[in-house]
């Protein structure tokens, strides 16, 4: 009895002892200062993309700050210099121009200041920017993806794609991501035969404006076997578009990116095939864990954190579980 | 005076934007690919898509006869949307959400009407700031995350069939919420007493006021109706897409303005017309719709509707000279 009191005690001390030690120890990235620097701003994909870097930081116990700059390139140059005067443990910055950032990125490396790329990289990658490395979606890869699984599906149906057409509506002509997207849409198209194709103007972000323009598009374009939206709005707007035009679940065959919660219903619905979830929380997270560990350790990694296509009632409830709590 | 603003139902711009909006509804019934435009679907989604934009357009024709403009409506549409969004989550039903998004839209423009005859600032500018800073309170309160309100508002409930139902298998309730807007305000603003208040206003607002018209009160009215119709129309929208989404609304002030504009609505205030802002709005969106059914490259449509814009400018001015 005595015997198993003192081994008691013992435990016991150990593990306040322990505990406390743990309690006690510094987090790894403390006194650590890392910084955002991004075009993003009015949309719902920057509040994930905060989100990850946010809870990145809180498990390492560094400083996270964030520039959203609204899509306006000279605002997000002269951030970028800001940051860099601050003389952060790291940047990690969004490369969404070929050429205006080579410059800033190298200066910034030459002072010291370790850069990553996240979301949006140089279109010729590392040959093209002096970053330390990219965490983001690789959009032409994904695309591909998307496209392939659309056709596949056609294939399975037998539609005959030598006469298929292909409708891409994007809210931003001429944007880095429509255009990227849609090469990777295009170079499926080539591996499957498909030769029809029109990159459609979907007028803005405006949803009213986006739902208009599909489905006058599809009333006039009979011939349009699959409409893959390049963008989260155009995607968003697919189902309600489809069903306007008079087309049932699945007599066009649809798809696109990111997961709205019309596109979800649209794919529950039947009327959409697949959506792109790009995961961005990761690029958040990773991107807070790339700098820490560059600082520590020298590390840079590329990380390829999209492709993630949601085209099922499971991959759905996963999302709609942690959609409201900025996950997903 | 009731007289006067009786005549402006109806004049020489209205007219020019009849003209030409029949012309369309022609060239396009016509020569659109196996006559689609008039087909029964494509004029039910004109009729369930039109009204989203023109309720909030009819309300900036007001505001435009009165001497003003409102920038911020693309803000303060998407924020009482929010409102909605968030006092059904918040446990009240969609009827008080819908009533608090309304006092809501009321109280922003209070707001907005205020400050502009307060500061005696162009309204251009301040309304630039409140977009600006609405917009700003919405995305920091809202995360900008489009968030479902599906399952307050289930498909086929009363609630949803009052405002974006249909009435058979085609005909959208919507357009009968924006007939109902454009006759009730028509009616104020050419039949009724605080109608000639407007015109005057706009027209020489020292003129109105050393004839008695309170022309502040007015113009914050005239706000105050422009935030009710931008939450009504918020709340329409979102209940016909099922969800909140940050970028409702967003572009809206400059095309409410096109339409104002092809409607005869002067950018100097003191003239215009209910029918020409209705008809304005028709005009935009057919113009819109029929193009791309045309298989106009669908890149090329915006230039036609900036074309549309300066030509009712120019031939407005061009016969104003001619008449004067």
């Amino acid at each position: 009895m005595k015997k198993s009191w003192i081994i008691g005690v013992i435990i016991t001390v150990l593990v306040l002892t322990l505990g406390t030690m743990a309690f006690a120890q510094e987090k790894p990235g403390e006194g650590m200062y890392f910084r955002f620097v991004t075009h993003g701003g009015d949309d719902p994909f920057w509040a994930v993309v905060q989100q990850g870097a946010y809870d990145a930081a809180k498990e390492l116990g560094c400083q996270v700050d964030f520039d959203l700059c609204g899509g306006d390139m000279s605002l997000q140059l002269k951030r970028f210099q800001e940051a860099v005067a601050l003389k952060p443990d790291g940047i990690a910055l969004v490369i969404n121009d070929d050429v205006a950032w080579d410059k800033p990125v190298e200066d910034a490396l030459a002072a010291g200041i370790p850069v990553v790329g996240i979301n949006n990289d140089d279109t010729e990658g590392a040959a093209g920017n002096a970053r330390l490395c990219y965490i983001g979606q690789s959009e032409k890869r994904a695309a591909y993806t998307l496209a392939r699984k659309l056709f596949q599906e056609a294939e399975s149906k037998g539609i005959d794609l030598s006469q298929a057409h292909v409708a891409m509506p994007v809210e931003v002509p001429g944007a880095n991501y429509g255009v990227i997207r849609s090469s990777g849409i295009l170079e499926a198209m080539q591996e499957f035969g498909i030769t029809s194709y029109e990159i459609v103007d979907g007028g803005g972000l405006e949803m009213t404006t986006v739902e208009s323009r599909e489905t006058s598009y599809l009333l006039a374009h009979p011939e349009t076997t699959f409409m893959i939206g390049l963008g989260g709005i155009t995607t968003d707007r697919l189902t309600d578009s489809l069903k306007a035009a008079g087309y049932g679940p699945g007599e066009i065959i649809a798809g696109g990116f990111d997961t709205t919660p019309a596109t979800l219903n649209g794919i529950r619905e039947g009327y959409v095939t697949a959506t792109v979830d790009q995961q961005q929380y990761l690029q958040g997270y990773f991107g807070v864990y790339v700098l820490f560990l560059h600082a520590k350790y020298g590390f840079t990694p590329n990380i390829d954190t999209g492709g993630y296509l949601v085209d099922s009632v499971e991959k759905i409830e996963l999302i709609e579980t942690l959609s409201p709590l900025h996950i997903r | 005076m009731k007289n006067s603003s009786e005549s402006k139902f109806f004049t020489y711009r209205v007219i020019n934007t009849l003209i030409m909006f029949i012309a369309l509804v022609i060239v396009f019934s016509l020569f659109t690919p196996r006559n689609i435009f008039i087909s029964v679907r494509n004029l039910a989604s004109l009729g369930k898509l039109v009204p989203d934009l023109g309720v909030v357009a009819l309300g900036i024709g007001i505001l435009m006869v009165c001497g003003e403009f409102d920038l911020s409506i693309s803000s303060t549409l998407p924020l009482c949307s929010y409102i909605f969004a968030s006092a059904l989550f918040g446990g009240l039903s969609p009827v008080w959400g819908f009533v608090l998004a309304l006092l809501s839209g009321l109280a922003l423009g209070f707001i907005n009407g205020l400050i502009v005859v307060k500061t005696r600032m162009p309204s251009f500018i301040i309304t630039l700031g409140t977009m600006m800073f609405w917009k700003g309170i919405l995305y920091v309160w809202s995360r900008m995350m489009p968030t479902s309100i599906r399952t307050f508002i289930p498909t086929d409930s009363l609630f949803q069939k009052v405002l974006t139902g249909s009435i058979g298998p085609f005909f959208p309730v919507q357009t009968i919420w924006f007939v109902a807007f454009a006759i009730v305000l028509g009616i104020i603003l050419h039949f009724h007493r605080f109608g000639n208040w407007i015109y005057a206003t706009g027209d020489n607002q020292e003129a109105a006021r050393a004839m008695g018209i309170n022309t502040n009160l007015v113009k914050i009215i005239c706000f105050m109706i422009v935030g009710v119709l931008c939450a009504f129309a918020g709340c329409m929208q979102s209940v016909r897409l099922g969800s909140f989404a940050a970028t409702q609304g967003v572009g809206s002030e400059l095309r409410a303005m096109a339409a104002c504009v092809i409607g005869g609505t002067s950018l100097r205030g003191g003239i215009g017309s209910m029918m020409g802002v209705f008809l304005g709005i028709l005009t935009l969106h057919i113009l819109d719709n029929g193009l791309v059914l045309m298989r106009v490259p669908v890149f090329g449509v915006n230039a036609f509707i900036g074309l549309a814009t300066i030509f009712f400018v120019l031939l407005n001015s061009y016969l104003d000279r001619k008449i004067k």
